[in-house]
């Protein structure tokens, strides 16, 4: 009878809302029974994560009887604004999985949990200056699930027929132009370009940034540089487009975020800046020859690149079971056995344990990945504090700005003075 | 005037407990059955737009309380933002190209179809589909493929010597390939031209033959006079939709209205805002605009409607 009910109010209010409140009777039915927790994870990524992130999950449940986990994933572009509007309507899932640009908007928000009070998770695994890209305020709201750093991956076989000296850890941003021009001239590419236009990234243009001792936002929040710094590197994006040296607006255009967009993907560049863990989908298309170079450095030596924490995983503050909510975390991020079986699903582990324990392990190009990071521990300094509120959109305004310099619709100097007048909007400087 | 009429009589009933039901307990029932209805138009449609236009004079970024800022986010829409310009630009320049061509198309098949004797269901159903299957997500990813760079497209105009290189990263061509997936779904307006076609009475056409018109002669002076409260439909609803184009320039473009914002079309600029930049109340106000745009140039269609759409009782007391 009671069953009868729900499920009638359950369809009316299908038939009212479309769906909208439908989540809300699944939750409520999950929660109800026999006392059993039902805590909500949501995550973005591809099925390969989703069988692994599954499996770890049974693992988990197996382990604790009283908690259910029931969980959704989408593409990074529809997670966001998903989870944007579920934690604007007070209804952010228990555990969720955030990029390091929602992390300040989202503490300051009081969406998160502040996870140091729970001493279930621990967190003396995880490399101190990576674990404190999550802490806000001096409360850690969010964990680094794994680390990243940015690469130039390139056709090794190409670069060596055209007489181009290999990258060295210690190759200065000048070198680099050198060898975009020469590779560009060489017959031995075909006609390829030496690289894709480093105009648009705003993640090359924050390792040049740091290269000259400088970086993308100050520590309370504001821009770290000014106009005349983009102008300069535009301009000089510019000028290596002029020459041939890097991909013409039509092919930098085309870059959607996935490799095969990309002008090494699409076989008319030699190189691409970016990074490492996706990098394993250009040795499909480019074949053995492909090989990883550090980032160029400074003019003086001081390495711009750095371990960036490639995501968190966070609680929501209105979590009816925090300490759960705790454990689970502390599971994914922790434990051997998930540790095994998630691999380097989400990127090479942040836990230091699991990490030297998953990495013999790994197969094919996560190995390539994982003893390239090898060669920078230590070497590189602290990663910058997660970015401030109001930086969401800018990654964007950063390429859509550059567009119209590669269009010739824009100088330089006019697009960076643009970024900058929006810059400071966005920041409410 | 039935309301008026039975007022009296229903009250006096009731009292008494006369054969009819009072006025109360039918209305009753008409609410009953409306119930589902009302509801979903103030829950869904009433209270959203409410919520909206409330948030239109917000600053809200979907995670603090919204902070009334007035008319700001208007004054800033009209006087410091170029990128709303542009999208207002992109827009109409849709609009022109797509509206017209798609019209002229469906009603060019419609009339070779009329005349089409066998397999009519065929023809029909063929160009119909693009109009089920075009609004969809994949069918705009396809388009995006084939007029992508080395895409089909691309190709077969290279093959003729029309160098062109992909349109959807030429800022000029973009927005075409966006408009071309427009009209390609004419089958809409398409059927409802066929339809129109037929209540025109055939003996309008045997008089014009008797007296010798040419085919022109009455298709300018029959078919389109005739035809004009159908085209006059067709193009009010076309026209609404066209301002509110989103999915093919979405896809197209990766979402990004790109290249050079060349396809970010009114409504993509308003996601963006919304959803990329969490500017809600912006968008809010966007959306406000755009209704109210496309009121006005509704309602001068509507004026200058009079000037040109012939309905058939006119034609039969023998025009103006």
């Amino acid at each position: 009878m009671r069953g009868n009910r729900t499920k009638m109010s359950c369809a009316l209010a299908l038939v009212l809302t479309l769906g909208g409140t439908l989540t809300g009777c699944g939750g409520d039915g999950g929660g109800g029974s026999g006392g059993k927790v039902t805590l909500r994870f949501t995550w973005w990524g591809n099925p390969d994560r989703a069988a692994r992130t599954e499996q770890a999950i049974k693992v988990f449940e197996k382990r604790h009887p009283d908690i259910d986990i029931t969980t959704s994933f989408a593409g990074f572009d529809t997670y966001k604004a998903k989870l944007a509007t579920q934690a604007a309507g007070g209804d952010a899932p228990d555990v969720m999985q955030l990029d390091y640009r929602q992390i300040n908007q989202y503490a300051t928000s009081g969406i998160l949990l502040d996870l140091g009070k729970y001493p279930e998770l621990r967190t003396s695994q995880i490399d101190k200056g990576l674990l404190d890209t999550g802490v806000v305020d001096g409360k850690r709201y969010a964990l680094p699930v794994a680390r990243g750093t940015e690469t130039m991956a390139y056709d090794a076989t190409l670069w060596r027929k055209a007489g181009v000296p290999e990258p060295t850890a210690d190759w200065t941003w000048d070198d680099w132009a050198d060898a975009m021009r020469q590779l560009s001239k060489s017959e031995a590419t075909g006609g390829r370009v030496g690289g894709t236009d480093p105009g648009q990234s705003e993640d090359v243009f924050e390792i040049w940034l740091r290269g000259q001792g400088k970086s993308l936002y100050t520590e309370d929040g504001g821009l770290g540089f000014t106009a005349d710094d983009l102008t300069r590197y535009w301009e000089w994006c510019t000028g290596l487009r002029k020459e041939g040296a890097v991909s013409r607006a039509e092919q930098t255009t085309q870059m959607d975020g996935t490799v095969e967009n990309t002008p090494l993907g699409r076989l008319t560049a030699v190189s691409d800046f970016n990074w490492d863990a996706p990098v394993s989908g250009y040795s499909a298309i480019v074949g053995e020859g492909l090989k990883m170079a550090p980032l160029p450095v400074g003019d003086d030596g001081t390495p711009g690149q750095y371990f960036k924490p490639s995501m968190f995983f966070g609680a929501s503050a209105k979590t009816a079971h925090p300490k759960q909510a705790a454990q689970f975390i502390d599971f994914l991020l922790n434990d051997q056995e998930a540790g095994t079986i998630l691999g380097a699903t989400r990127g090479i582990p942040a836990n230091d344990t699991l990490r030297e324990k998953v990495l013999p392990k790994l197969e094919g190009f996560d190995q390539v990945i994982s003893a390239y990071q090898k060669q920078f521990e230590g070497k590189f300094e602290d990663p910058p504090a997660a970015p401030p509120k109001g930086d969401a959109s800018l990654q964007g305004t950063f390429a859509r700005d550059y567009d119209q310099v590669s269009y010739e619709r824009m100088s330089p100097r006019e697009a960076a003075e643009d970024y900058i007048t929006e810059a400071k909007a966005e920041l409410r400087q | 005037m039935t309301a008026t009429a039975t007022r009296p009589q229903s009250a006096a009933p009731s009292a008494t407990g006369g054969k009819r039901a009072p006025k109360r307990e039918r209305q009753g029932a008409a609410w009953v059955f409306l119930s589902p209805w009302v509801l979903g138009a103030t829950v869904l449609t009433l209270l959203p737009m409410a919520v909206s236009l409330y948030l239109s004079f917000t600053d809200y970024d979907m995670f603090d309380a919204p902070s009334w800022v007035g008319f700001r986010n208007y004054t800033q829409m009209f006087t410091e933002d170029p990128r709303y310009w542009r999208s207002v630009g992109t827009t109409l320049t849709y609009v022109v190209i797509a509206v017209p061509l798609q019209l002229v198309l469906a009603l060019a098949v419609a009339i070779a179809l009329k005349s089409v004797k066998r397999g009519k269901g065929f023809y029909r159903s063929a160009f119909y589909a693009p109009s089920l299957l075009g609004a969809s997500m994949s069918i705009a990813l396809v388009w995006r493929a084939i007029f992508n760079d080395g895409g089909t497209v691309d190709n077969l105009l290279s093959d003729v010597g029309l160098d062109i290189g992909g349109w959807i990263n030429k800022p000029g061509w973009a927005i075409l390939s966006v408009a071309l997936l427009t009209i390609w779904q004419f089958g809409a307006p398409m059927v409802i031209f066929l339809a129109g076609l037929q209540q025109i009475p055939a003996e309008l056409y045997e008089a014009a033959a008797v007296d010798g018109a040419s085919w022109w002669r009455q298709f300018r002076s029959i078919t389109i006079p005739m035809l004009s409260p159908v085209l006059f439909f067709n193009l009010v609803l076309q026209m609404i939709q066209a301002f509110q184009v989103f999915t093919p320039a979405f896809a197209v473009s990766g979402g990004k209205g790109g290249p050079a914002d060349s396809t970010l079309v009114y409504t993509l600029y308003l996601y963006d805002r919304g959803f990329t930049a969490s500017h809600m109340g912006y968008a809010s106000a966007m959306a406000w605009v755009l209704l109210l745009a496309i009121g006005v140039v509704t309602a001068v269609l509507f004026r200058t409607s009079r000037a040109w759409v012939f309905y058939a009782n006119d034609t039969h007391e023998g025009g103006r």
